[in-house]
């Protein structure tokens, strides 16, 4: 048994020491390809790109919804926590497909090279596709709540 | 001193309050492969269409499936937005290590961190630049999409490389479901420890040596106010109920997703694209436009009377009108503009082979073909082509698109078309092929 072990770790010791070659290899090539191909002149371009990612995310966005948790925690004992699931789910794909497609409205309003980019109404989709999140989250709750009572009546029964 | 152990218990008291079912090593292993397989997806594909474009002498591609660029690109975009979901959720479930105490162990440990955060950045900015090039929302970059992307490709996958060797011993803990969880559904801890500082004695250390109670103060009454409701925890059944919801949560973004947007690139799924910034079917003769006549700046020099094309082959050369190829046998060929944004839109065009063009100047089978539009500011504008697409039957100077005589933005008086590459390689308003 412990011999197995002590197999295992040196497999995976080896597999450790390639991933790291490959990791340091590639890392290098992706910075000299950022030295020889980026232009200086974009670097504090770049820079500002990585750190505000960091920050927007980690800073802001995470911590959003680190709030909205707790909130969502405090109102755990007033509604079923089932239904609570199902919602915060929706929540959670309803934010990401919106923050994905404001751009495209932005930069639609802006404008674009040609009619063919971007030539859908973006923003009527975009509440078309909430609204059957909406719908589909309303129906998963009911089937969800109906569920539950007929999980409680049979057990009552019982 | 007392400073650094008040920080040190306000990191303790976030990561404390931030505890979720859904944040577990074994949900970072489960949500990390599959983002890991998507990055790999992406700097395939990428890597690909970058060779493609920018070929080493020696390199050969193949030109079946006529579709394998129109795939290998739809694949990279539709790829890159599956990101999305799995990085946000990736992020999430190990959130609470961003406030870990001691914030620094030792020199090891600043090196994984500053890794770490170079990972998460060049990720993050890598799709969502990726996204936005999608939409041509180029004034938000404040440097070159193109090279960008392609150096921050390797710095994201190299990183990966080094997470996957640093995390192994927990990827390896928690890759299977029943060596994760007990039956009652707690984690089984082994020799990884989700909480670094469990060891270090934390909050009862910290009270003795700060001398301040842990619900002392602003911060001490709201994370006391947090912890009054804490996170439901195995054996607790909802704990199990958050945890899927959280999976469902993130399949669901990534189906929605996918399903409102890859109809840009598989023909299967248009009816339901709603959201992508490109759709079927739309622009002149049905097809999309990436750049118009009046954008390259072409449009009098490819409606002049006595436009020609001229083909090359060192000393020998012949200039053809535009009456003169509509006499040449003429192909049909169904393709794909496939490009490089991901979109693709499959057509009939009609014209000439290539090939053809080229033995009227004595072109040997092992020729490549320099194509030159009338097209003046883009790096497109002088591509090559390698012989094994010089040399395929359905690569056409065309004439024709989906049965009427070429539109000016598609490159009126002829274009490129050829099977399996980039959209940005069928060169339109050709001006001259030479041989080399």
């Amino acid at each position: 048994m412990a011999a197995e072990r002590v197999v295992v770790s040196e497999r995976m010791a080896i597999w450790r020491a390639v991933l790291v070659g490959v990791g340091v290899l590639l890392l290098a090539t992706g910075v000299g390809a950022f030295l020889t191909e980026v232009r200086p002149g974009d670097y504090p371009g770049v820079a500002a790109w990585l750190l505000g990612a960091l920050v927007l995310h980690d800073g802001v966005a995470a911590m959003v919804l680190f709030a909205a948790t707790v909130i969502v925690r405090r109102i755990d004992d007033r509604v079923p926590f089932v239904v609570l699931a199902i919602a915060q789910a929706a929540a959670v794909v309803a934010v990401i497909v919106t923050v994905l497609v404001v751009p495209e409205i932005v930069k639609q309003a802006i404008g674009t090279a040609n009619p063919t980019i971007l030539p859908l109404d973006y923003l009527g989709n975009l509440l078309l596709v909430l609204a059957g999140i909406l719908a589909a989250t309303a129906a998963a709750i009911v089937v969800a709540l109906l569920l539950r009572r007929r999980g409680s009546r049979s057990r009552g029964t019982s | 001193m007392n400073l650094t152990w008040r920080l040190q218990r306000l990191l303790h008291q976030f990561r404390h309050a931030l505890q979720t079912p859904s944040r577990t090593p074994r949900m970072a292993v489960v949500v990390g492969r599959l983002l890991a397989a998507a990055f790999l997806v992406c700097f395939a594909t990428g890597i690909y269409s970058h060779l493609l474009q920018d070929p080493a002498p020696w390199m050969a591609f193949p030109t079946r499936p006529s579709w394998l660029y129109q795939v290998s690109q739809g694949a990279h975009i539709t790829a890159g937005i599956i990101c999305f979901p799995l990085l946000f959720a990736k992020l999430y479930a190990v959130f609470p290590q961003l406030f870990q105490t001691p914030p620094v162990r030792s020199f090891g440990h600043v090196v994984e961190r500053a890794s770490i955060a170079l990972f998460v950045a060049a990720s993050l900015v890598q799709i969502t630049i990726g996204l936005l090039n999608t939409y041509q929302f180029y004034s938000l970059f404040p440097f070159s999409f193109r090279h960008v992307h392609f150096a921050l490709s390797f710095v994201v996958i190299g990183s990966l490389a080094i997470h996957i060797a640093v995390k192994l011993p927990i990827i390896a803990r928690y890759w299977r479901a029943r060596d994760a969880y007990l039956d009652d559904g707690t984690l089984r801890e082994g020799e990884s420890a989700s909480d670094p500082d469990v060891a270090f004695g934390t909050p009862d250390e910290l009270q003795r040596r700060t001398g301040i109670r842990p619900d002392a103060g602003v911060t001490g009454r709201i994370f006391a106010w947090i912890d009054e409701k804490p996170t439901p925890e195995p054996p607790d059944r909802r704990a199990k109920v958050s945890r899927r919801g959280f999976l469902a949560a993130v399949g669901a973004a990534a189906g929605v997703l996918v399903a409102f947007t890859a109809g840009q690139s598989f023909r299967i799924l248009d009816p339901l694209n709603l959201l992508a910034p490109r759709k079927n079917n739309t622009g002149p003769q049905s097809v999309p436009v990436n750049r118009t006549a009046q954008a390259a700046g072409v449009e009098e020099a490819a409606t002049a009377p006595d436009w020609t094309l001229t083909v090359s082959n060192g000393e020998r050369s012949r200039s053809f009108s535009y009456d003169e190829l509509a006499m040449l046998p003429q192909y049909d060929a169904w393709l794909p503009i496939a490009c490089v944004e991901g979109w693709s839109q499959y057509a009939w065009w009609r014209g000439p082979r290539l090939r053809d063009l080229v033995d009227a100047v004595g072109a040997t089978a092992e020729a490549g073909v320099r194509i030159t539009s009338l097209q003046q500011h883009s790096i497109y504008a002088v591509t090559e082509m390698q012989p094994e697409f010089v040399r395929d039957e359905l690569t056409l100077v065309a004439l024709e698109l989906n049965g009427e005589t070429l539109d000016l933005d598609h490159g009126y008086p002829a274009r490129i078309i050829a099977p399996a590459r980039p959209g940005v390689l069928q060169t339109k308003w050709l001006s001259r092929l030479e041989v080399i």
